[in-house]
């Protein structure tokens, strides 16, 4: 079961769409599971949030063995800079974990035209797909077309798609077989 | 029977040392993290002893960390099997710099990159799994990778995420981040990259020799069988051209070109039993002849003669002079020259019949110019092909 968990308001039709596309593609029951606060301790100096602390702190949900969680927030994240850098946070997951977090602040601005809104629609909706494949063992892909290709690729195309490629989706489905439940 | 030998031990002795292996079992300590290769990152929970098949062992036991699985390795096996320290601080960096450096030279020959690639995994150090990632991806960027390359990148990829991760001493999902973020820099990041470090040595592998077939053919005592592999009666230009192409074929591809080599070659050149050459000299019956001319080019392949035709066709004291006759044979030029000679009356035996290669071989040669052509290459198969055709004539009658 993934269960998606709203840091703000969000729009109804959005988590339905996510929702949906997230139970085509994992073949996982998903659902709303409420909203919770931005956990304040995740907080850093630049108003932007630790992705990691704010999965620690972020109050809980009740889930049962195998459940995925998926926190959204359109609050900045960011991570601990590497050997080269800060890579760029659009989301984070404890890779074979629990939970995981999406960020809305770098997509492009949702508008209000049909177009526009169903293009960001899919873009959440990708990145969701991302974070919960991390969730279930899946590695960044070098596809640009599959939605574990790293959000930050020059090569991802402006709009992409949300599916995972057939090599991720025979593995996570694999990893999904072989859960607990 | 003994099998063949462990994947650990066959190249150990050629394979470079990579910096942190651990070549004395002694050096471990409970709670140490050492990086099985091929396996991931463990950490030793002890020494124990066990007795297995009758031998009393001492087996260091780890855990590896991503998953809890118990990995056992005898004491004296620890140096041969690659275990090393987990990257330092150092080593990782250089990793880094390795996988944000310009690359656009990946190996396009799988077998040679499939077989380097097993081997970085094994012996390479962390360094070796950042090159077939790297590697991989590189290749990826010019065609999708195969099903089984596909693998063993996300295999790499898993390996180098999770030492990276311990490592730096961050998540695994975050260290992936790291190394996408310098395998695929977003749009108009620079980094300042140091030299990367030196890539893993490999070892050299020698190159398997196809065995000459006339040795072959002895080892296999064809001769004894009164079965002719057909190798000697080559022409001694074509003979010389295929010595002469045996190093190039060599020189390309080690494993391909060899089973090429031996794909064209030997395999066809074991005879069917009605494809034995025969000498030209033997007379051939006249509607033999006629018959053959009449007779489509089958595809099919003749079933093998009776015994006492095959006595017939070759017995053990005629088998070597039959020879020179089937070399001469063998020459294009000279085939139209000898179709006359095909026409010598047959004594109506069966094996007669077949007795006759040479000439119908020659009758066919034009109704079947590609036949020629390769004939003309000096190519084995085109030899034995052309010796298949009289027999098939023969062998509907």
């Amino acid at each position: 079961m993934i269960r998606i968990v709203t840091l703000e308001r969000f729009d109804e039709g959005d988590i339905a769409f996510l929702s949906r596309t997230l139970f085509q593609s994992f073949g996982l029951g998903t659902e709303h599971a409420g909203q919770r606060q931005l956990p304040v301790e995740a907080e850093r100096g630049d108003g932007r949030y630790d992705a990691l602390a704010l999965l620690d702190e972020v109050e809980p949900v009740r889930t049962f063995a195998d459940d995925k969680v998926l926190y959204l927030t359109s609050a900045e994240l960011s991570v601990q800079p590497g050997p080269l850098g800060e890579p760029p946070c659009w989301s984070y997951a404890q890779y074979g974990g629990e939970k995981a977090v999406v960020s809305l602040s770098r997509f492009p601005a949702r508008g209000v035209s049909e177009t526009s809104i169903e293009t960001w629609r899919k873009r959440l909706a990708r990145e969701a797909i991302h974070a919960v494949g991390h969730l279930w063992d899946l590695h960044h892909c070098y596809d640009a077309r599959c939605a574990m290709h790293p959000p930050w690729s020059p090569s991802l195309p402006a709009a992409p798609e949300a599916e995972l490629c057939s090599f991720d989706r025979e593995k996570s489905e694999r990893k999904i077989r072989l859960a607990k439940t | 029977m003994k099998g063949p030998p462990g994947r650990h031990e066959e190249p150990k002795e050629q394979l470079p040392a990579v910096e942190g292996v651990i070549a004395d079992a002694g050096d471990l300590a409970p709670g140490d993290r050492v990086v099985y290769p091929n396996q991931g990152v463990c950490r030793i929970t002890g020494v124990e002893v066990k007795e297995i098949a009758g031998q009393r062992l001492e087996l260091v036991r780890m855990e590896r960390e991503e998953d809890g699985a118990a990995v056992l390795v005898p004491k004296g096996k620890v140096p041969a099997i690659g275990l090393r320290k987990v990257a330092t601080g150092d080593q990782i960096e250089g990793v880094f710099h390795y996988l944000a450096a310009q690359y656009d030279d990946p190996e396009l020959d799988w077998k040679v990159r499939h077989r380097d690639n097993a081997d970085r995994l094994i012996a390479g150090g962390v360094l070796g799994v950042a090159e077939v990632v790297k590697g991989l991806h590189a290749l990826s960027r010019i065609r999708p990778l195969p099903t089984k390359e596909r693998e063993q990148y996300d295999n790499a990829r898993h390996l180098l995420v999770h030492e990276v991760a311990v490592s730096l001493g961050v998540p695994p999902a975050l260290a992936e981040d790291y190394v996408d973020y310098a395998l695929m820099p977003p749009a108009g990041v620079t980094f300042k990259l140091k030299p990367p470090p030196k890539p893993v040595e490999l070892p050299v592998r020698p190159r398997r020799r196809p065995a000459p077939a006339a040795e072959s053919e002895d080892e296999l005592g064809l001769d004894e069988l009164g079965l002719d592999l057909g190798v000697e009666a080559l022409p001694e230009g074509a003979a010389d051209s295929e010595e002469g192409a045996e190093p190039a074929a060599e020189g390309a591809v080690a494993d391909g070109a060899a089973t090429e080599v031996e794909g064209e070659g030997l395999a066809p050149e074991v005879p069917a039993p009605d494809e034995l050459p025969l000498p030209e000299e033997l007379p051939l019956p006249e509607e033999e002849e006629v018959e053959e001319e009449e007779e489509p080019p089958r595809i099919r392949r003749a079933a093998p003669p009776a015994p006492r035709a095959r006595e017939a066709r070759k017995p053990p004291g005629e088998a070597k002079p039959e020879k020179p006759g089937l070399r001469r044979g063998r020459f294009p030029a000279e085939a139209p020259a000898k179709k006359p000679a095909a026409k010598a009356p047959a004594a109506g035996a069966k094996a007669g019949a077949r007795a006759a290669p040479a000439p119908g071989k020659k009758a066919a040669a034009p109704a079947r110019p590609e036949r020629g052509a390769r004939e003309a290459k000096g190519t084995k198969t085109s030899k034995s092909g052309a010796a298949k055709k009289p027999s098939r004539g023969s062998k509907k009658k």
